[in-house]
């Protein structure tokens, strides 16, 4: 049911005047705009500011503590309490689960770059035998169940003391970067032309040249995307971390869960919630920061 | 000119050398921990080869429990994430002022951590906005968090809410590729930007094996999904006891190692990891396919 005269009627102002839509439809437009960023951000939001003491909950009622099913419900404080961001921030805490998460990535993703980036340059580039191999033994390392690598693996660190070291503990966070980081380069190197390699070759470069001199300069910025997006992977997960992680690495994703300080408790919801929105920041300025690339990372490089 | 036949295959071993470190580092990480995972699963407690463990799994409820938990988890969220994943394709793709705002702000519920996802929408944050609202301003009695039908469907809404994002991104990536002319016919014909949206994109980013092997990637993870289930395990009073509707294959595994009570049953936990690799195999062997059509 379109009325076209309103249609035209209004389409002569609007910007957007090569669509014959009511003036109705743009208001509900708007609404739905409007309700998807409350979808998006009121969680985040509601969380940050809990983590203050600030619940929103204090619009519409007062102070006051229910009990629904045995769970308190503050019923709304307008107190503004940071105690629990100026508690991680400070004892040290959260900064040492910052350096551990930073020190584990920073190994995960340079190892996977330096063992990955030639198999993805040798991907893009040539038919060898056993590329489909190589291929499908990556992508079910990407599907697997961490029990069945990462606890056989926790065993064997166990007994070689590498479990709760920094190499240990990154070695086992390959699990999760090496797949993507092979091929989201893969992605990067396919995108080159091949009259470049010919000319290259014509020219009398050997592979080695051209792989060191031709090929991956053109991919650097790619490189680069690849190792913050692989430790955003890294800095966000949690299962292979609380199991090859003790008090002496333990990262900022198992901090939030269970508590800052170096051995495990069960926190005060306050406590997760402040941990929780000081670890989302950074990941989410550094994932807005290459958003182009996102679906490319997530895909394994099939979206473009 | 072709090269001749030692140089071609002084090329070929080159090509060979450049995998040969990540074989190095799969050899002891990967490979090497699937084989003693394998090994243990065949172990009996005595020492010696044995099904038995595998036995064990099979007859024990807790383990098709969960196997049905994680299946219902994945379906939902990941159905959930294509629907509203679409649904802010649409909105971002809709011509108005600062439509690369909203995309950005859309996005942010992917940089959260799982376990902050399992935070944020449990009961003590969003929910306790939400009960104080119904309660206080429209009048509605309290609902029950602890209800299986309140907190299962939140469970799978907030890894689709995770994950809806990619699908936008991606739905976005399908579509710059997709012909402009076919949206300029449909304009010319008088089609609405929903009827637009609708027989065009729509179509266009479910029938693309990219779409497909990005839906086939999350409904694997969401399988695998572990810090949800946790959140929401400590949420509802689920802790320390196994076979409950929060078990996903992921948690029960992790409560069977983790909970002192049940005795470290390391041999059972590897049978039911090594026989999830069936899963493993068939997915990588689809997306094999996919990727083959998509021609990466």
């Amino acid at each position: 049911m379109k009325s076209q005269d309103e249609g035209k009627a209004a389409s002569p102002k609007q910007a957007t005047g090569r669509h014959p839509e009511r003036r109705g439809n743009r208001l509900l437009l708007y609404t739905a705009f409007i309700l998807a960023t409350l979808y998006s951000l009121y969680p985040i939001v509601a969380v940050a500011l809990d983590g203050m003491d600030l619940n929103l909950a204090a619009l519409f009622a007062g102070n006051q503590l229910v009990y629904i099913a045995g769970v308190p419900f503050h019923q709304g404080a307008w107190t503004f309490n940071p105690i629990a961001y100026v508690d991680a921030l400070t004892f040290n805490a959260f900064p040492a689960r910052v350096t551990n998460s930073l020190i584990i990535g920073g190994i995960a993703v340079s190892t996977a770059l330096v063992v990955g980036i030639p198999v993805s340059y040798a991907l893009a580039r040539v038919d060898i035998k056993g590329k489909s191999v190589v291929s499908f033994v990556l992508l079910a390392l990407r599907t697997v169940s961490p029990f069945a690598v990462v606890v056989p693996l926790y065993i064997f660190f166990n007994q070689i003391g590498l479990w709760d070291t920094y190499p240990g503990v990154a070695l086992a966070e390959l699990l999760l970067v090496l797949t993507v980081v092979v091929w989201m380069v893969k992605g990067f190197f396919a995108d080159i032309p091949k009259q470049i390699y010919e000319a290259a070759s014509m020219s009398g470069a050997s592979e080695g040249q051209i792989f060191r001199r031709v090929a991956l300069p053109m991919v650097i910025q790619g490189i680069v995307i690849t190792a913050i997006f692989g430790f955003i992977l890294v800095w966000n997960e949690y299962l292979i971390s609380v199991i090859m992680t003790g008090p002496f690495t333990k990262p900022v994703s198992v901090g939030v869960w269970s508590g800052l300080g170096a051995t495990n408790k069960t926190p005060d919801f306050v406590e997760l919630e402040a941990a929780g929105t000081l670890a989302f920041i950074p990941a989410a300025i550094v994932m807005l920061a290459i958003r182009k690339y996102l679906a490319k990372g997530f895909s394994l490089g099939a979206a473009k | 000119m072709e090269p001749t036949p030692e140089r071609k295959k002084g090329v070929q071993a080159y090509w060979y050398l450049l995998l040969l470190p990540i074989f190095a580092v799969l050899s002891v990480v990967e490979f090497y921990p699937l084989a003693y995972g394998v090994y243990l699963s065949l172990t009996g407690p005595t020492g010696g080869l044995t099904l038995s463990n595998y036995s064990q799994m099979v007859a024990d409820r807790n383990f098709w429990n969960s196997v049905a938990v994680s299946l219902t988890y994945s379906s939902f969220s990941t159905a959930l994430a294509i629907v509203l994943g679409l649904g802010l394709t649409f909105l971002v793709t809709q011509e108005v002022k600062g439509r690369r705002i909203f995309e950005a702000i859309f996005i942010l519920p992917m940089a959260a951590a799982p376990i902050m996802v399992g935070i944020v929408w449990g009961p003590a944050a969003v929910w306790d906005d939400f009960q104080t609202f119904s309660h206080f301003v429209l009048g509605l009695p309290y609902f029950q968090e602890v209800q299986i039908l309140f907190y299962f469907p939140v469970m799978a809404f907030s890894e689709g809410w995770e994950w809806a994002p990619l699908m936008m991104l991606v739905s976005l990536s399908i579509m710059r590729s997709t012909p402009k002319e076919i949206y300029e016919a449909a304009r010319l014909h008088g089609a609405t930007s929903w009827q637009q949206f609708k027989m065009i994109t729509v179509p266009a980013v479910l029938g693309s094996p990219v779409m497909q092997f990005v839906i086939l990637l999350r409904f694997i993870d969401a399988m695998r999904a572990f810090e949800i289930p946790l959140s929401w395990s400590t949420w509802v009073g689920f802790e320390t006891s196994v076979g409950s509707p929060v078990d996903t294959l992921s948690l029960y595994l992790y409560k069977l190692l983790f909970i002192p009570s049940f005795g470290f049953p390391l041999p059972m936990v590897s049978a039911i990891a090594v026989a999830l690799l069936v899963v493993t195999l068939v997915s990588a062997t689809i997306m094999m396919r996919l990727l083959g059509s998509i021609g990466r």
